[in-house]
């Protein structure tokens, strides 16, 4: 008796009650399918993996089990998409719909198929969109570590022009203090100290032309940088969209859910059967420390 | 059968739940001013905690404020108390004290004497730090007549007389207070035992008792290296150097004395 309930359950399970249509697609690989998996059209179960079998020119071919009732509704057009529902737990098979016009799928109809994106899959290609944009902050904190770098070197430059110049206004400052000096020989070291700020300037020139060499390439770096930040957000916007399906209700919940529990938390601790295990809070004097720096000890 | 007995032990489980929660004593109703103020007095704390004494302060206030208006006794003596503590880790004693006047000079209100006790010590600490070692022992004797029943402040007052007496220059009283110190200190926080040993210490160089200063300083040094703190670190390695130096020690003093400069190098406290 047991035997034969067991036995219908199975075969009501497998749709065996029902009026069904056969159809087929071709997949490159069995990864992810498995018999009995559920079929989906719009969020509703209408059939289930029949059959799963390897062809002679080494595809896998797989037979679906569509509800009579909704044949109708699928064209031939329609694909056959193998998407995962959630983070875990059994993918199924989505019935992507085609033209409306087109003339609707008959027994052994052959669907196109394609693997869709899951949520795993997403967080692995947002990972490999960032990995760049890591690699590029990498290099451009290198390059300005780097005591060979253009940027170190641009900045030792300057350190020794600023040096220079400074060495040359004290030697101004002291030709201006010594008058007398300055009637005798003026000429002679106003001369020098001219020739020292043309080399500063020179120098101060020389360093310019290095940061206008180096700031386009660190200019691109930070433009290229930017692209990926833009690129990976524009796409965290599309997934978190409401529109998109392919992010659990768990992920996109997750604030929600962490204040459910707050409540959940704060509605147990009020509880009479609960509320003695959890401490009281109360107001708290600031521990005491009697420290005193001590004066010197007279001897 | 089986069912039966089941279901006589639902109804018995019940029963016992019921006759539980009646014996229950009623749950404590706090307002919600109340509880806010409490949220206020525990965020300070962990400001206070983490270096944040200007978001402390403000929180405590907030705290103070609500204590105030449902007049919460307790609450505004905790929350002036703790006002006086952070102005005073402000570097600000005057403030500091003005807190603590509130507290002890308010004709209106009956604080917990043990709240009393703690804000005579606090009192006496800010006076000793200005030099004041009269106003200081002042303080020490009221925070004693204050500390009856239910207080854990006579490490702490321990401490405050052990200091003075050092203060004052008088080698016994500072022996005797900081060896009742330690005692006392002993089962309390690791914060007033490691200054109890260190004012032990300090009692003894100035009892000349050179040898006796050293394990003890070593003792206080590592607690206080376990509790992070570098101005007492830095004292620490200065009262060794101090020590070594009556021992003859010349050299060890001159490591102590530049390993103490280099935290001072740090300008933590």
């Amino acid at each position: 008796m047991v035997l034969v309930v067991v036995s219908g359950l199975i075969a009501f399970r497998q749709d065996y009650f029902v009026r069904n249509t056969a159809v087929y697609f071709f997949a490159p690989n069995a990864q992810g399918l498995s018999k009995g998996m559920a079929v989906k059209f719009i969020g509703f179960k209408v059939g289930s993996v029949q059959e799963i079998s390897m062809q002679s020119n080494a595809s896998v071919k797989v037979k679906l089990s569509l509800d009579n009732d909704y044949v109708r509704l699928i064209g031939q057009d329609a694909k056959a998409r193998l998407i995962k529902e959630a983070l875990v737990g059994e993918g199924v098979v989505e019935i992507i719909p085609g033209e409306q016009q087109v003339r609707q799928v008959t027994e052994n109809s052959v669907l196109n198929f394609e693997r869709g994106v899951d949520a795993g899959s997403l967080v692995e290609n947002l990972t490999g969109q960032l990995q760049p944009i890591l690699a590029d902050v990498h290099q451009i904190t290198s390059s300005i570590n780097n005591p060979r770098g253009d940027v170190q070197q641009i900045l030792k430059n300057l350190n020794q022009v600023t040096g220079g110049m400074r060495e040359t206004v004290a030697q101004l400052n002291t030709l201006a203090q010594s008058g007398n000096m300055l009637v005798q020989s003026g000429n002679q070291k106003l001369d020098g100290a001219y020739v020292k700020v043309d080399r500063a300037l020179d120098h101060v020139n020389a360093s310019l032309e290095a940061v206008d060499k180096a700031i386009p390439k660190l200019v691109g770096k930070a433009d290229a940088t930017l692209d990926n930040v833009q690129s990976v957000t524009a796409d965290i916007k599309h997934i978190t969209s409401a529109s998109s399906d392919q992010i659990p209700a768990l992920v996109r919940n997750t604030n929600s859910l962490v204040q459910d529990g707050q409540d959940t938390l704060k509605g147990v601790k009020k509880s009479w059967l609960l509320n003695d295990f959890f401490p009281k809070q109360e107001e708290t004097v600031l521990p005491v420390d009697s420290y005193v720096a001590p004066l010197p000890v007279k001897p | 059968m089986m069912n039966t007995f089941f279901r006589r032990s639902i109804v018995l489980l019940l029963a016992l739940l019921l006759l539980s929660a009646c014996s229950h004593e009623a749950p404590l109703v706090r307002s919600a001013r109340q509880e806010q103020a409490i949220d206020f007095n525990l965020r300070a704390q962990r400001a206070f905690m983490r270096g944040d004494y200007q978001t402390a302060t403000d929180l405590y206030e907030s705290a103070l404020q609500l204590d105030s208006a449902i007049e919460n006794i307790d609450g505004i003596a905790v929350n002036l108390l703790n006002l006086a503590k952070v102005n005073q880790a402000l570097g600000k004693p005057a403030v500091a004290q003005r807190y603590l006047d509130r507290l002890l000079s308010d004709k209106a209100l009956r604080y917990p004497l043990v709240h009393l006790a703690a804000a005579a010590t606090q009192y006496g600490l800010i006076r000793l730090q200005a030099g004041d070692v009269t106003a200081a022992k002042s303080w020490a004797d009221k925070a004693v007549g204050y500390c009856l029943s239910d207080c854990k402040l006579n490490g702490v007052i321990a401490n405050l007389r052990a200091n003075i007496a050092i203060q004052s220059n008088d080698a016994d009283q500072a022996v005797y207070w900081s060896e009742h110190a330690v005692s006392a200190n002993k089962s309390e926080t690791q914060v007033e035992y490691a200054n109890a040993i260190r004012l032990l210490a300090q009692s003894k160089l100035l009892k000349r008792e050179f040898r006796a200063a050293p394990p003890l300083l070593e003792e206080v040094l590592g607690i206080d290296k376990i509790l992070g703190l570098p101005d007492k670190i830095r004292q620490d390695l200065l009262l060794l150097a101090q020590a070594q130096d009556k021992l003859g020690g010349a050299e060890l003093a001159a490591q102590y004395r530049e390993r103490a400069a280099r935290i001072a190098a740090t300008s933590l406290k």
